[in-house]
């Protein structure tokens, strides 16, 4: 949101710098006196609403701000092929994880498991394997002490990559299980 | 019906030599229309007449503006069909049609359609009508929709309804993140799709004629829709309650569901054999394979001894369409063909041999499979007559394909 704000405010003050230049040119005097009075009253308002916005935000969109913080240090947990069991390197990202959710600061939110696959396989079935990964992950921060209700489900197949190569590794990177809080 | 269909045994291959086919021409006589667009009418209606699989159809885009008489280089081929296609007043296509066989005019007919885009229906209704004219086995499935969802985006997707070739294409649901569609009744004039941008994974019923949707029904984790019986009134879905998933039967009356499988592996693409019986994939043995189930009886019978990776399938009576995975390794050269088995025998045919072959559909009446063929980065669509062997491929233009029904 912000950096929309933000470029808004710096495509404004280009517009503003260039039409501030155009009135040397006589013949094009009047068109360009409407647009520049308006771009000028747009860059006074978005200059001053930036920095509103981060208070505003800041007091509205607390939780926000935290869940981003907190959403920035949950790990992604990869899988092998057509493979949902945890791995030993993955079951500690998921402890770290687990006892970062019983903290003070993240305790009342919820977490949402996004399931993924790599490109191989029939939809419908790696549908299913997405789930079971994200059910791996549930399981598994169950067990490290989270409340079962605080997690939810869902499964992506092979519908949202975030690697789109055709290469061994951009396939095990799509094989993953995100961590999407829920306030 | 069935019995009819495959009068042999369908998974024992058919070897018919190209040559005891009749021959057949195709002659254009038409004024209308670019040079373009008459061209593009011809390989249409070409490629609808290769796909009948009774004619050796010849390849050369002949024009006859003597619409009464045969072209003197067509003299010695076994049928000649000449056609005239012509623009009304409003717009609409006209197609006048003659077929000869030995220079005598054996069958004629017209045809007329509001919108020139739509033209590839007409080419499809005119070889449907001369594959009945000469007694064949039913193509019906020739004029029926086949509705897909595309992917456009990471979780952005389109329901899109077209011809059989893939032709025709026309988005009927935009934005959003929806798919798995199914057609819900025999007369294609709603759809079951998964919504998946609802709170849970939801499915819903479009009615096509007039926009309106009606959600159905919500699962955690997953939902989908994976077939619907013949008379509309069953549907089986894999929903994942807990995070399991696991297929259900759902009956659309009374919204009634009933778990049919237990397994706490994975158990999806449930596909109606009979009123009974069931065929799905598992991956109960520790890797993704086809199996059956009976409904009255519980007895769970592994349907596939070959292959590590079988991952989808459709059912058609006694036989079905599997794809298997070729190579252990997963990332070599990967291959996924497809397969026929029949319940009643041991017998497995393959398919198709090379390329990436999936989501495998029969048509209603068994007589033809329509698949997506992945090949050297192009996509196409794929065309398997049972009874005569043979496989067509039609270029797909854009779009990765998610799931298809026919």
């Amino acid at each position: 949101m912000k950096s929309i704000v933000l470029s808004s405010v710096v495509t404004a003050l280009l517009m503003f710098s260039g039409c501030s230049k155009e009135p040397a040119v006589d013949n094009k005097a009047d068109a360009v006196t409407t647009p520049a009075v308006q771009e000028v009253e747009t860059v006074e308002t978005e200059t001053v609403s930036p920095e509103n916005s981060v208070v505003d935000s800041g007091n509205a969109n607390g939780s926000d701000m935290d869940m981003a913080a907190i959403e920035s240090k949950l790990p992604t947990v990869y899988f092998a092929f057509d493979k949902y069991n945890i791995t030993p390197e993955m079951q500690a990202k998921i402890d770290a994880a687990a006892e970062l959710g019983k903290s003070d600061e993240a305790k009342s939110i919820n977490v949402k498991l996004e399931g993924n696959c790599d490109e191989w396989g029939s939809d419908e079935y790696n549908f299913a394997l997405g789930l079971k990964r994200a059910e791996a992950v549930k399981k598994a921060l169950v067990a490290d002490g989270i409340d079962a209700s605080r997690i939810s489900m869902v499964s992506y197949g092979k519908s949202n990559p975030v690697c789109s190569d055709h290469t061994k590794e951009c396939w095990a990177k799509n094989r993953r299980v995100n961590f999407k809080l829920l306030p | 019906m069935i019995t009819f269909v495959f009068a042999n045994d369908a998974t024992i291959e058919v070897i018919k030599k190209a040559d005891v086919v009749p021959s057949i021409a195709v002659e254009d006589a038409s004024t209308d229309y670019s040079d373009t667009f008459r061209l593009r009418f011809f390989k249409a209606l070409n490629a609808d007449l290769n796909v009948l699989s009774i004619f050796n159809v010849d390849r050369h885009y002949r024009v006859n503006d003597l619409y009464d008489d045969v072209l003197v280089d067509n003299k010695d081929m076994d049928y000649v069909l000449r056609y005239k296609i012509s623009e009304d007043d409003g717009g609409a296509f006209s197609v006048q049609m003659l077929l000869f066989h030995h220079g005598e005019n054996i069958f004629s007919k017209n045809y007329r359609v509001s919108k020139q885009n739509i033209y590839m229906f007409v080419s499809h209704a005119m070889a449907y009508d001369i594959n009945e004219f000469m007694d064949q086995p039913s193509v019906a499935w020739m004029k029926r929709k086949v509705i897909f969802a595309r992917l456009i985006a990471p979780m952005k997707s389109e329901i899109v309804i077209s011809d059989y070739t893939l032709t025709y294409q026309h988005a009927v649901l935009k934005g959003g993140f929806n798919i798995f569609p199914k057609w819900a009744n025999q007369k294609q004039d709603a759809i079951y799709y998964t919504d998946l941008d609802a709170k849970k994974p939801t499915l819903k019923y479009l009615n096509i004629k007039n926009g309106q949707i009606k959600s159905i029904i919500s699962s955690d984790g997953m939902m989908v829709c994976s077939d619907v019986s013949s008379d509309g009134k069953r549907l089986l879905l894999t929903m994942a309650n807990n995070g399991q998933p696991d297929i259900y039967s759902f009956d659309v009356d009374t919204h009634k569901y009933k778990r049919l499988t237990t397994y706490r592996g994975i158990d999806v693409n449930g596909q109606f054999m009979s009123k009974n019986k069931i065929a799905f994939i598992s991956s109960r043995l520790g890797y993704p394979n086809v199996f059956s189930k009976r409904l009255d009886t519980n007895e769970v019978e592994q349907m596939v001894y070959y292959g590590k990776s079988n991952v989808s399938c459709s059912a058609h009576g006694n036989y079905i369409v599997y794809s298997a995975r070729e190579s252990s390794n997963a990332f070599s050269q990967n291959t996924f063909n497809l397969h026929l088995i029949s319940t009643q025998t041991d017998y497995i045919r393959r398919l198709t041999a090379s390329g990436v072959n999936e989501f495998p559909k029969f048509s209603k009446d068994g007589d033809a499979i329509i698949f997506i063929k992945n090949y050297k980065n192009q996509s196409a669509i794929g065309i398997i007559r049972l009874n005569y062997n043979k496989n067509y491929l039609f270029p797909l233009k854009y779009g990765k394909v998610q799931s298809m029904d026919w």
